[in-house]
């Protein structure tokens, strides 16, 4: 072809510094002539354009969850994080100079396992309906995992996971989703074995969980997953053959729960009960001294004013008190009954009807009987 | 003359890239390769870079994955020394380190194959190593008995140890218990136990539950009757301090104990006879006997 080229190139530019005459010879020369020189311009078209393909060619797209590695003669261009191509329009030189590698990412990912479950299938999962339970278990159908006591608990986990290494998780595995929800299985055997049946079910669920989380972490560091875990919930249940058995326990707990608490609640009404009662005899025995030392003091006062006066004259002040009071008796009492002796000596009988009027704050002071002195 | 080079420089690009493509190979990051000539593997390469080699037929290069593998073994059993039939799968990860022993021990490299011949190391690997467990090494609440992390250990060093004796070209980068389980006939003896357990269970929590519940009733009883009774006590602390805090002012009274007594008396009965009294008299008292004997009487 570059051949062909350069020929033609020799006559085109020859011809016009030297003008041949015009020769049937020529004539047909010349037509020669511009054939060749249309075909080289289409030469030189396709040139083009294989040129412009080829450059083209090396645009590439990284999608929303996608991430790209340029690899330059088989090498990462970049190191570390930098190697990642995000999403969006890159260049790579064709081969085999790059190479583009793209793979599905997202950040979070999720791995689950159902190596610790009884027989289901996706149908039976779809449709929340399951086999009976069998007597036994059969290991080439049904999982479980083992606890520490030797006792059997079926559980599903689900492991949320963060990509921290991509270049590690994406090419250095064939397949690192399977590498983590093996460590996600070993996680839970390796749990459950140290647990006993009541804490990795109700007691202590919460420390097996982060048993589990702390060993897929430890497992995916040691193998070098590229990955953090973010969550794992987990779904523990006893085998459904002793579903009844266990729940025997539970209610029994919730029982015994109920009457723990009551007999709180006793307590507390006891313990408040009693020092109401407490603080309240000590109230009185407060204020009942409050009024005895006053009541004393006022007396003493009282007595200390008298005092004097009866020392002036005892007799005296004796006679006028007691005529005093006397009056004020007299004066304050609600009924007055004169009551003479009978002329001829006899004692008189009198009728008292105490209910004659209807109680109001203190049952009628008994009066005394002043019959017969 | 402009032209022409030009047309000059894209045509020998042209064959420089045709060229390249013969005599020159790339082995990205997650390949290995091994380069035959004449059928015979004459080269390893396992560092990405571009490499070069003589043209088809005379040297062939192939490329295998250098990437992690999974492999999962079966789910078989193994006897520990202690008598337990225990079923155990393990995973590893593993990986072409050596292409060139790989390469024709495998049938061309063949991952199948590999696996098939792994299957079998770690099948005996695995009833080895169970073999010198018991079976609380395996499952125990004791941290000082369980040996999870050295059984995976133990079994990863026995199959790394056959690897390399029979040059398989295979590492294996990780090795960890996939599942464990029990034979299906002693599954239904398990349940027998965890039913009787259960029982047990039941009647413990209800008479621990009992037992503690009555503890606080007993407990809040004696507390309550020892704060009533404190409290008692110290009601007839304050009275006894309340009397004796009154016998000071008595002191006062003594000076004239004939008008203490008096004016008490006195005191009484205002007291008593204050209100919604009715007095019944009769003439002997005063001052009604002025009413009978006026003269007589205030004589006295």
């Amino acid at each position: 072809m570059s051949e062909h080229d350069h020929h033609h190139h020799d006559h085109a530019h020859d011809a016009p510094p030297a003008p041949v005459p015009l020769t049937p010879d020529d004539a047909g020369s010349r037509a020669l002539s511009d054939a060749l020189h249309s075909s080289f311009w289409i030469v030189k078209v396709i040139m083009a354009i294989l040129v412009v393909v080829f450059f083209v060619s090396g645009f590439f797209t990284v999608g929303p969850q996608q991430r790209a590695v340029k690899l330059r003669f088989g090498k990462p261009v970049g190191k570390g994080e930098a190697a990642l191509l995000g999403p969006g329009a890159h260049w790579a030189w064709p081969y085999p100079i790059d190479e583009v590698v793209k793979a599905p990412f997202s950040e979070v990912q999720s791995a689950n396992s159902t190596l610790g479950w009884y027989a289901t299938t996706p149908e039976q999962e779809a449709t929340r309906t399951e086999n009976p339970p069998g007597q036994t278990l059969d290991p080439a159908r049904d999982s479980y995992l083992l606890t520490g006591d030797a006792n059997i608990i079926h559980v599903r986990a689900s492991l949320r996971y963060r990509i921290t290494d991509p270049l590690q998780y994406i090419f250095a595995f064939t397949s690192a989703p399977d590498a983590v929800t093996n460590a996600l299985n070993n996680a839970l055997y390796f749990a459950a074995a140290q647990f006993n049946v009541d804490d990795a079910l109700t007691r202590n669920q919460t420390a097996f969980r982060e048993r589990i989380e702390r060993r897929v972490d430890q497992v995916s560091a040691q193998q070098n997953l590229g990955i953090t875990v973010e969550q794992v919930t987990l779904t523990v249940i006893p085998p459904r053959q002793l579903a009844e058995m266990f729940r025997a326990a539970l209610e029994a707990s919730v029982r015994s729960e109920r009457v723990m608490n009551e007999a709180k609640s006793y307590a507390n009404e006891a313990l408040s009960r009693a020092q109401g009662d407490a603080a309240s005899r000590l109230g009185i025995a407060e204020s009942d001294r409050t009024r005895l030392v006053e009541a004393v003091r006022s007396e003493a006062d009282y007595f200390k004013k008298m005092l004097p006066e009866y020392r002036k004259n005892p007799e005296l002040f004796l006679r006028f008190w007691q005529s005093k009071v006397a009056q004020n008796v007299f004066a304050n009492a609600q009924e007055r009954i004169y009551l003479p002796d009978r002329l001829d000596g006899k004692s008189r009988t009198l009728r008292l009807d105490l209910s004659r009027e209807p109680l109001k704050q203190k049952p009628a002071p008994e009066a005394p009987k002043g019959d017969g002195h | 003359m402009k032209k022409n080079s030009l047309n000059m420089i894209v045509g020998a690009l042209l064959i420089l890239i045709f060229g390249l493509l013969l005599f020159l190979f790339q082995v990205r990051t997650s390949e290995v390769v091994v380069v035959t000539t004449f059928g015979k593997p004459t080269r390893q390469i396992t560092e990405p870079g571009l490499y070069a080699k003589a043209p088809w037929p005379i040297q062939k290069v192939h490329k295998l994955d250098k990437r992690i593998q999974n492999f999962e073994s079966k789910f078989d059993e193994a006897l520990t020394p202690d008598g337990y039939n225990l079923l155990v799968a393990v995973y590893a990860g593993w990986r072409i380190s050596e292409p060139a022993a790989f390469f024709p021990k495998f049938a061309g490299g063949s991952v199948a194959e590999a696996e098939r011949a792994l299957q079998e190391i770690i099948r005996d690997a695995k009833s080895a190593v169970i073999g010198q467990h018991p079976f609380n090494h395996f499952i125990s609440v004791s941290e000082n008995e369980l040996k999870f992390a050295e059984i995976e250990n133990e079994i990863l060093q026995r199959v790394r140890g056959r690897l390399q004796t029979n040059s398989y070209g295979i590492d294996i980068a990780f090795l960890g218990i996939k599942k464990l389980g029990l034979p299906e006939s002693v599954t239904s003896e398990v349940f027998q136990r965890m039913s009787a357990e259960r029982q047990v269970l039941v009647s413990k929590i209800e008479s621990e539950g009992n037992a503690r519940a009555s503890t606080i009733r007993a407990e809040a009883d004696r507390d309550a009757a020892r704060l009533v009774s404190d409290a008692e006590a110290a009601a007839l602390r304050i009275r006894g301090e309340a009397e004796s805090k009154a016998a000071e002012s008595l002191q006062t009274m003594n000076q004239e104990p004939e008008l203490a007594n008096f004016l008490l008396r006195l005191t009484g009965l205002e007291m008593f006879l204050r209100e919604r009294t009715t007095l019944i008299l009769d003439q002997n008292t005063s001052p009604l006997d002025l009413l009978n004997r006026p003269a007589n009487a205030s004589r006295k």
